[in-house]
């Protein structure tokens, strides 16, 4: 086992060493990848945004919502709405979505802050259901389009950037979507790092832990579970944005709209490790992963699963999906990034910096 | 042979062990007190011997090994625990309450609740209240109800005392040291109260840290002086 | 006048169908605290089950018995196996897995059943157009008087097994202080899992109920009625049964009141989300529901 000092220069090198790997992936992937696998990376991507949004209330401040979906859809619906009606670029409806999406949250957050424990997940639940009946609702087909959703909302013409190159067509528009998409996981794990990291994080982690004792200590409940909120539901309308973007449209019952993309979201969270930075990232990569995986093995009839599940009318993907999430729950009670972080305490201990040192030696 | 036989326990929380190998005896019709400040152990003792935590060492209760016995199954043998401060259902009734104690058992049972209101009447006055709504002290008195409900051999009483006026904590000691003069029953008490607790037990042991240090007659510990300075506070 | 009553009997008839799905929830939650997310497709796939037995040859009310024993084993056998295994380690884990449940047997059930022509559940009642009574001048459809009946019945045996058993003293105390339960000698291992098989056997029976006024059955069957029963528990108070059956039936009523009297604004397809706001407003005077205790503070 080795044992390496916070702030050492080993440590440093560890670092970098890591951060060599994921910049690797990350040229790697969209210039030798083919355009769908690269498409799936950016749905991860948008995965990894909604479930780092979702962890800040959930992982960080112990308030469950399962009505991100609504944001998510709020941001969508944002950026469509301002491109299609109102002409805007693309790129400013990221900044829009997100301030609709942080008042919305806090609208949402005040009056459920009096509610808690299961009550909450049912109200945030509400939320989730309401958000596509509100957007079919035939008083608001002006605004939404109804049922019918929106469509050809995209970048007509996919911006040049130097450092890119040229892009065009097709696999111009996938790569392109990747770096945007990229950007944006890089910003948001940049705010949640931030938020973690701050006072106000101390505040969040507090409240989670204890409430009354946060109070006592002088933490105003209040605002902080209604800006954490709104923060939270910035972030994630994000993730909405760039989804309709990469896929031009967006419906009342579309991907992650509806509540199952909450579920989908929490799921992703809770695999990858609720209430670390990390977390998300490694479940929106591991979901998205196994999403594709499970869907390819439904499709091929032959082999051992071919012989199991031939006879099926349907195709088993989600019913195998079921079967690997019940085991990594067995296997990685607090997520993958927990289990990781078991395994890798074997391997490599990093010493933490003696509390007051903050001089690395 | 004791009726009660503890050897080399161990039991813990998780990877944490806090008691390390005790050895302690109740004998029929014994009443013995186990003493020591908070955190000694003398919970995780009580909750060893009636198997609500893993335990490693020996148990050994009327002749019977029970080391590896589900908790759910010591009830019928004849042990009865009332647990440290809740013991009570809160959300049942009082005559609920008493059921549940019955629940190994059947037979006599309305003969047996009416014996319990007549040592407790205060219980019998809220037969139909909810157990949460009684004070303190009516709960400790229900819980103790509700574990003789079931005819033990061996009545295990953690803190009884505990957040009880002085009064009314008397009053429960009298009905303990009643039950074990006048019907044999043997009893395993926890008791932070040394003074109150080494004039109604025969025997005492003495816990620091999860071992025993000192064990001997009530009256050879209330006797040294050590003692009675180290831990007894006077 | 009419119209009155007319809302009113079909709010009930439908209402006590989610008052079924709601109370079962309730009884796990008491249970062991969870939110069962699967308890709509574990009525669903009995469902499917009570179709097949049938579709093979068995009396209607037979298969709805052994469609019910199916829901018992599957909600036992759940809790035994799954449940109890990842909440021993985490508590979002028993989440994870509860909607794991859920993808699961929606997609098995679509795997089985799936390629089936729209099939028809008969239902347990005459429902032909003219089976019908006109009370205070409403039609009162014999399937939905059946419908009702059943249900009170069921709650009915439900709540004296709660109140008069022995096993019901069980699992009351069970819910009430799980450490001192298995002190005083109950088996709470099967209690819990008695708790899930008893909500099982109950979705099974709304889900059949359902399935016999819808007609046709899929995959998709219990997900609105679900929602219903979460708003209901969650309404009533989700460690209440009684809450749970009154804020059933009133949800019941009460879409059907919104829907009949706004049809422009409300209509059928707001009347959920009409029903869902109500239910936020009340939430924000009583916190834990309209019955439930203010402890419950578990996910
Ligand atoms: N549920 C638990 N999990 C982990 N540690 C515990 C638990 N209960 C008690 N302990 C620890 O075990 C030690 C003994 O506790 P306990 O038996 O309750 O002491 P006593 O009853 O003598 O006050 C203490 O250090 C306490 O922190
Ligand atoms: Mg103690």
């Amino acid at each position: 086992m080795l044992r390496i000092d916070e702030g050492s220069t080993r440590h440093w090198l560890l670092r970098l060493l890591g951060f060599a790997v994921i910049t690797f992936i990350v040229v790697w992937v969209p210039t030798q990848m083919s355009s769908s696998r690269i498409g799936q990376f950016t749905d991860a991507f948008i995965l990894m945004i909604a479930a780092m949004s979702l962890n800040l209330v959930l992982g960080f401040t112990g308030q469950i919502s399962i009505g991100h979906s609504a944001f998510f859809g709020i941001g969508g619906y944002t950026a469509a709405i301002l491109i299609k009606d109102h002409g805007w670029s693309p790129g400013y409806t990221f900044y829009a979505a997100a301030v609709v999406a942080f008042v919305v949250g806090c609208v949402v957050a005040l009056p459920a802050l009096r509610i808690r424990g299961i009550y909450l997940a049912l109200v945030t639940l509400a939320v989730a259901v309401l958000f596509p009946t509100l957007v079919r609702w035939k008083k608001l087909a002006w605004l939404t389009d109804g049922s019918k959703g929106m469509d050809s909302v995209r970048y007509e013409d996919v911006p040049v950037w130097p450092i890119l190159g040229e892009l065009k067509g097709r696999e111009g528009r996938a790569v392109f979507m990747f770096w945007l998409g990229l950007i944006v996981v890089v910003a948001t794990y940049l705010v949640c790092r931030g938020i973690v990291k701050s006072r106000f994080g101390r505040a969040l982690v507090a409240i989670r832990d204890n409430e009354t004792a946060a109070a006592v200590m002088g933490v105003n409940l209040t605002t902080t579970k209604v800006l954490v909120f709104g923060v939270s539901a910035a972030l994630c309308a994000l993730g909405g944005v760039l989804s309709t973007l990469k896929s031009g449209v967006i419906t009342p019952d579309g991907q992650y709209v509806t509540l199952l993309g909450s579920i989908v979201f929490l799921l992703v969270m809770i695999v990858g490790g609720a209430g670390t930075l990390w977390g998300p990232i490694i479940g929106g990569l591991v979901y998205v992963w196994l999403d594709n995986t499970t869907r390819d093995i439904g499709t091929s009839d032959s082999g051992i699963l071919g012989a199991l599940f031939g006879w099926a009318d349907q195709s088993p993907a989600t019913l195998i999906l079921g079967l690997v999430l019940v085991v990594i729950m067995f296997a990685a009670p607090y997520g993958l990034v927990g289990l990781a972080k078991r395994l890798g305490r074997k391997v490599v201990v990093i010493v933490p910096r003696p509390v007051g040192s903050s001089t690395p030696r | 042979m004791s009726l009660l036989e503890v050897r080399a326990l161990s039991a813990g929380y998780g990877p944490v062990e806090v008691l390390h190998g005790i050895d302690l005896d109740v004998d029929h019709g014994e009443m013995v007190v186990i003493l020591g400040a908070n955190g000694a152990g003398k919970t995780t003792t009580m909750r060893a011997v009636s198997g609500m935590i893993g335990r490693s060492g020996s148990v050994t209760f009327d002749g019977v090994d029970i080391t590896r016995t589900n908790a759910e199954k010591l009830v019928g043998m004849g042990i009865a625990h009332v647990p440290q401060g809740r013991g009570t259902f809160p959300d049942l009734t009082v005559m609920d309450n008493l059921r549940v104690g019955a629940y190994a058992r059947s037979g006599g049972i309305a003969a047996d609740i009416d014996r319990w209101f007549a040592v407790f009447p205060r219980l019998a006055e809220r037969r139909d209240q909810r157990a949460g709504s009684l004070s303190g002290g009516e709960q400790q008195m229900l819980a103790i109800a509700r574990a003789l409900m079931s005819h033990p051999k061996l009545l295990l009483c953690d803190e009884p005392s505990l957040g009880l006026a002085p009064l009314i904590t008397q009053e429960v000691f009298e009905v303990l040291k009643k039950l074990n003069a006048d019907e044999g029953l043997s009893v395993l008490l926890v008791e932070q109260n040394a003074n109150l607790a080494l004039k109604v037990a025969q025997r005492v042991y003495l816990l620091e840290t999860g071992t025993v240090v000192a064990s001997g007659s009530a009256a050879q510990i209330a006797s040294d002086d050590a003692i009675r300075k180290a831990y007894l506070g006077a | 006048m009419e119209r009155f009553f007319q809302y009113l009997f079909d709010g009930l008839s439908l209402g006590s169908i989610y008052a079924l799905l709601a109370l079962g929830l309730v009884v796990v939650f008491r249970g062991t605290g969870h939110l069962n997310f699967a308890q709509g497709e574990m009525a669903m796939i009995c469902t499917f089950v009570v179709w097949q037995f049938n579709d093979w040859g068995v009396p209607l009310v037979l298969s709805i018995i052994l469609g019910m024993i199916v829901g018992f084993a599957l909600g036992a056998g759940v809790e035994a196996t799954i449940i109890r295994g990842v909440a021993k380690k985490s508590q979002a884990g028993v989440f994870v897995v509860s909607i794991a449940l859920f993808l699961g047997l929606n997609s098995l059930a679509a795997m089985i059943w799936g390629s089936l022509p729209p099939e028809q559940l008969p239902g347990l009642f005459p429902d032909e157009p003219d089976d019908f009574q006109r009370i205070f001048g409403a039609v009162w459809r014999y399937e939905y008087i059946g419908v009702l009946a059943v249900a009170l019945v069921l709650m009915g045996l439900l709540f004296l097994l709660f109140a008069k058993t022995k096993f019901g003293l069980a699992m009351r105390a069970v819910a009430s202080n799980p450490e001192s339960a298995r002190l005083a000698g109950i088996p709470t291992g099967i209690v819990l899992a008695s708790s899930w098989g008893i909500a099982g056997a109950m979705g099974a029976l709304s889900g059949t109920l359902w399935g016999g006024i819808v007609g046709e059955l899929n995959a998709g069957l219990m997900f609105t009625v679900f929602i219903y029963a979460s708003a209901a528990a969650t309404l009533g108070g989700f460690d209440s049964p009684g809450g749970a059956v009154i804020a059933g039936l009133t949800i019941g009523v009460g879409e059907q009141f919104l829907a009949g009297y706004f049809p422009g604004w409300i209509g059928q397809e707001m009347k959920l989300s009409a029903a869902l706001l109500t239910i936020f407003v009340v939430l924000l005077v009583k916190p834990s529901g309209l019955f439930g205790s203010t402890k419950v503070e578990r996910v």
